[in-house]
This record gives C-alpha cells, structure tokens and sequence, in this order.
C-alpha cells in the first residue's frame, strides 16, 4: 500500500497542482498546457531514454489529428472512437515507418524526420487537397456529439479528460523506466555492443520505443483535433517542427515531469513575452542556448537538484541538532 | 510541353541549384571538419537578405548590398563561434544541433525586432533579357548560377591550391594529425566557419530579389538545405555540387509537370536514397 502510494505520489502531486491550478490561470491555456506536455514526452522519451533527437514530431502529431477528423468529419460524431481512430492511426504509421527509420545515425534520423515532417505538411496541403480541404482544413466542431459522462465538446470538461489521460500516460512511462525493456532502451542509448553482447536486439528494442513514442504523439494530436474542433495543415508546418525538442531541452532531458514543467514555462513565456513585446523567439533561443552551454539539466532538472540539495541540507542540519 | 518552357524549366532549376549549393556547402563544411550540425547557417543567410535589402534601399547600390550582407553575416558567425561553437565542439552531434537552432530562434528574434515581421521586397539589380536557344532568360538568374559556379571553383582553388585549405582537408580526414602537426586548429575552425557562413550570407542576397525577404525564410529553406547536404552525403562538397543540382532541377521541372509534388519530390527522393545507401551519395562513413 505505501509503495503504491510512493509510486503514484509524484504524478499525483504533479497534476494535483495542475488540477488546482485551474482556479485561478484561464482553461484554454490549461488544456494547451496539457495536450502540449502529451506532445513533448514522446520526444523526452525518444530524446532522453533512447538518444534520438527528433525534428519530425509534428508529422506523428498531424498523423493522430488527422486520422481524428477524418473520422469526426466523414464517417462518425463519438469523440472518444475519433481519438481512438486517431491513436490506431499513429500506431499503424509509425508502425510503418520505424524499420526503415531506426536504422540511421541519430543526426541523420533527426534529418529524416524533418523530410517526413515536410513530405505530411505538403500531402495533406496540396496532394490530397480534395479529401483535406487543402490550407482552410477540416471543420468539425458543430458534428461532435455530446456525450454522457464527460462531454468533450465542453472546455472543462475537455480539460478532465485530458488530465486523466495525461497520467495515465505519465504513470505508463514511469511504468516503462522500471521495466527491463526501459533499462534496455537506456543501454542502447550508451553502450549499442554492450547490449547485443548480453543477447538484446538493438534494432527490437529502438523499433518498440520509436512506436511507443510516436504513438503518443499521435494521441496528442487527435486531443488537439478534439480541443480545437478542426485540423489544417498548419499543424505541421516546418516552422515549428522543433518545438517539442525545444520544450524538452528546457524542461530537462529525460526527466519525467520534464515535458510538464518544459511546456508551462514554453507556453507561458510565448504568451506572456509576445504580449508584453511581441518577440517571444529571441528569448527562447537565448534560454535554450544558455541551458546547453551551462550543461544544465533543463528547469525541472535544476529544481529537483536544488530540492535534493534542501532536503538534505535540512535532514543534516536536523541529525546536528539531535547529535548535540 | 514544348522546348521553351523546358529551356526556362532548366535555367530556373539551375539557378535555384546555386542558391541551395550556397547555403548546403556551409552544413557541408562544418559537418566535415567541425563535426558539428550548424543549423544556424540559416541564420546568416537571413541576415545576408536583409542587410542586402536594407543597403539597397538606402544607397541604391545592389552589389555593394551584397558585399555588406557577406561582410556582416561573417562577422556574426565570428562572434557567434567565438562566444558559443568553441564551447561545443567537444560535444556530440545532437548538442550542436540543438544549440545552433536555439541560436537560429534567437536570430529570427532579432530580425524581427530589428526589421519588423512584414516581408520586404529587394529591387532585381538589371531586368534584362537573354534569349537563349529560342527562349527568353532573365540575366540576374544566369549570373547568379555564374557566381555559384565561380563560387566552387574559388572553393575547390582554396581547399586543393593553399595551404589552410590543405590543413581544412587534411582536418576532414583525420582531426588528431592535424593537431599534431603543430597546426593551430582553434583559428582553422574560426576560418571555416566563417567561410561557411559567408557563402550562406551571400546565397541569401544574390537570393533576396526573387523572393520577397520575411523573417522565417531561414526555416522555409532549412528542410531543402538539409535534404541537399544529405543526398549528397554530410562533409562532401562534390556530392554537394551534385545534389543542389539534381535537387534544384527536381522541384523546377517537376513544378512544370506536376506543381503539388514538386517540393514533396526530393524529400521522397532522399528518402529513397538514405533506405539504399544511408550515408547519401558521396558521404563517408564519418562516426564521431
């Protein structure tokens, strides 16, 4: 029972405050913050857990949204199938794709993903115009049907759901980290002959992560085709096929709550700065430069650093006390 | 489709060839000898647009825009690998690509800052005609594939006829020997990447008047640049050359047949390549 509790406190605590925090910080970026953490913890894992760095996020992102609306727009009105549309949808193509991708070099791999990211933006803007509507995209929202329980039409309730998804998928990754096939993804990461060596298939163990990561991405795409109630192309422009690794990199490489505290500082400065002076990329690249060259470990990563070192510093200074 | 488009098809896909060739032999250059992936060649290309555009409107002068938009782009990239690439060449791959895009978001801020976000356009130096073969050519686009083409032979002069460029090549093939042979590497770097970005910031001004110049240029052209230096393999400047070529000449004739997959074409192309060869056409096995 106590280790249960340990297990589930962080994630519990993490979005407990996010939960609360919904009294006083507006729904809209509460829902942005959480389908974007979605987004980002499919490149923290890839990333941080596996070392590929990805610059193609956006086309699994658009592959879930899309696969949402087109079932949402031509065949059906139950948002719940059209995520899960959306989620088989990202499965089957990552699926696809992961055999010929996971076999280059990280650089490369980074570079492919950008094509691929490229290649979906100018399918879904001019080749297939006709299903996709082209740059005006699909609107859906007036077809989605209310359901009982927890009607995804409405904001909040919207943002229930998407909370609950956000830890089930967070206690799945730090379900993953234990595992062995975790372990495994990290070896590859460090020491590719060591694992062959003990008996591991490199290219099995990068096909299954490359899968699960881009599967999550997907799913955080058709949330976003649910929450906005349309998809354009936009979705994948090549303009921002780096934000997921930038918000990874500022939230801290590999951590768990990483993608959470990367995309509230992400989402928060963009909406704060671009108001205040409407230039919000100067800083974030500064930000980001001066997180690699310092070698720090993103903001979460520093915080929980810090925090360590407070607790400790506590704990010392108590045994002192008890000493004396 | 009749011979005179095809003439225009062809011209057209050669000038674009030079601008791509510009920008790519500069990811090409760092890539082989620095091994870094230094994204931030976009950057200077942008900035290489706006200081021509900004020139031209106030001395009316094209080309000494021009020379001002490679003067100042290179000495960006001095300061930029002094305060920050000397940090990181040590590191592995991936740190440098994450840290020269923070340096390209970082750019594009000040671009807008500086020039604001509303796309500027830069007066054609000379609107002249050459007919070619039957077919009217505009000049600028035949002198621009000029440039390019002395461009590379004043590169390969460089790196085959002087001894800096010697020791660039020599770096490509075996950093360590280099370094022991009492050559100060730190000041080679410096040379490279400044050569890499000045040639970026000229592909970005001789560029500015056939597009209109907007602050996210850099990152419009970023997937192309990439794709080019990938077909042809990273740290090759030959397959370079040849890739910009076969790239350029893709999306122009292709536009003519089909317009929709002419940009889609090479990416499927590079695909294709990398699943065959995953090193792309000329690359070496480089490992870091």
């Amino acid at each position: 029972m106590l280790d249960t509790w340990r297990w589930w406190r962080g994630i519990l605590i993490a979005f407990g405050l996010v939960a609360i925090s919904r009294l006083f910080i507006p729904l809209p970026f509460l829902n942005e913050v959480l389908i974007f953490s979605i987004y980002t913890i499919g490149c923290n894992f890839l990333l941080g857990k596996v070392g590929f760095i990805s610059f193609g996020q956006p086309a699994y992102l658009a592959i879930g949204a899309y696969g949402t609306a087109f079932y949402l727009f031509y065949f059906g009105t139950n948002p719940y199938i059209g995520i899960l549309v959306g989620l088989a949808s990202g499965l089957i193509f990552s699926t696809l794709v992961a055999p010929m991708f996971v076999r280059l070099r990280s650089d490369y791999f980074a570079l492919v993903n950008l094509a691929l990211a490229v290649i979906i933006f100018y399918m879904m803007q001019k080749v297939f115009a006709g299903i996709t509507k082209g740059d005006n995209g699909l609107w859906f929202l007036a077809s989605i049907a209310s359901t009982p329980l927890l009607d995804l039409t409405k904001p909040s309730d919207f943002f229930t759901f998407s909370l609950l998804v956000a830890i089930a998928l967070w206690a799945f990754y730090k379900y993953i980290d234990g595992t062995i096939f975790g372990a495994c993804c990290l070896a590859t990461k460090i020491n590719e002959t060591k694992l062959q060596f003990l008996g591991y298939s490199n290219f099995r163990i990068r096909l299954i992560a490359f899968v699960i990561a881009n599967t999550s991405t997907a799913l955080a795409g058709s949330l976003y085709a649910v929450y906005l109630g349309s998809v354009s192309p936009e979705i994948t422009s090549p303009a921002r096929t780096a934000d997921p690794v930038v918000v990874t990199i500022l939230g801290g490489v590999g951590s768990l709550f990483g993608p959470l505290v990367g995309t509230i500082a992400y989402t928060g400065l963009r909406d704060v700065i671009s108001k205040l002076i409407g230039n919000w990329e100067f800083f974030i690249g500064a930000i980001l430069v001066i997180i690699m060259l310092t070698n720090s470990s993103g903001l979460y990563g520093s915080a929980e650093a810090l925090l360590k070192k407070l607790v400790n510093k506590l704990k010392s200074q108590a045994e002192k006390q008890v000493l004396k | 489709m009749d011979g005179q488009l095809l003439v225009s098809g062809v011209i057209f896909g050669f000038s674009l060839a030079s601008i791509y060739f510009l920008i790519s032999i500069g990811l090409s250059l760092c890539f082989g000898l620095m091994r870094i992936i230094s994204l931030d060649q976009l950057l200077y290309y942008s900035f290489g647009a706006y200081i021509t555009y900004t020139v031209t409107t106030i001395t009316g002068s094209f080309w000494l825009g021009v020379l001002c938009g490679v003067i100042v782009g290179g000495l960006l990239a001095f300061f930029v690998e002094r305060a920050i690439f000397r940090r990181i060449y040590e590191r592995e791959l991936t740190f440098s690509m994450i840290t020269s895009f923070g340096v390209l978001l970082g750019g594009i801020g000040l671009i807008k800052f500086i020039w604001g976000v509303v796309p500027r356009p830069v007066k054609t130096p000379f609107t002249d005609q050459i007919v070619l073969i039957g077919t009217e050519i505009p000049a600028y686009r035949l002198l621009v594939i000029l440039i390019a083409g002395l461009v590379y032979l004043g590169i390969w002069l460089f790196l085959n006829k002087t001894i800096i460029g010697k020791a660039i090549r020599a770096g490509i093939e075996d950093m360590n020997h280099v370094e022991g042979l009492g050559i100060n590497v730190t000041r080679l770097f410096t040379i490279t990447f400044v050569l890499a970005a000045s040639l970026s910031a000229l592909g970005g001004a001789l560029y500015a008047p056939l597009i209109i110049v907007d602050p996210s240029m850099g990152l419009e052209v970023l997937a192309f640049a990439f794709m080019v230096v990938i077909i042809g393999g990273l740290g090759s400047i030959k397959g370079t050359l040849i890739s910009a070529i076969i790239v350029g000449q893709v999306v122009s004739i292709g536009s003519l047949i089909y317009a929709p997959l002419a940009i889609m074409a090479p990416f499927a192309m590079m695909l294709v390549i990398l699943l065959i060869k995953p090193t792309g056409l000329f690359g070496s096995k480089l490992t870091k």
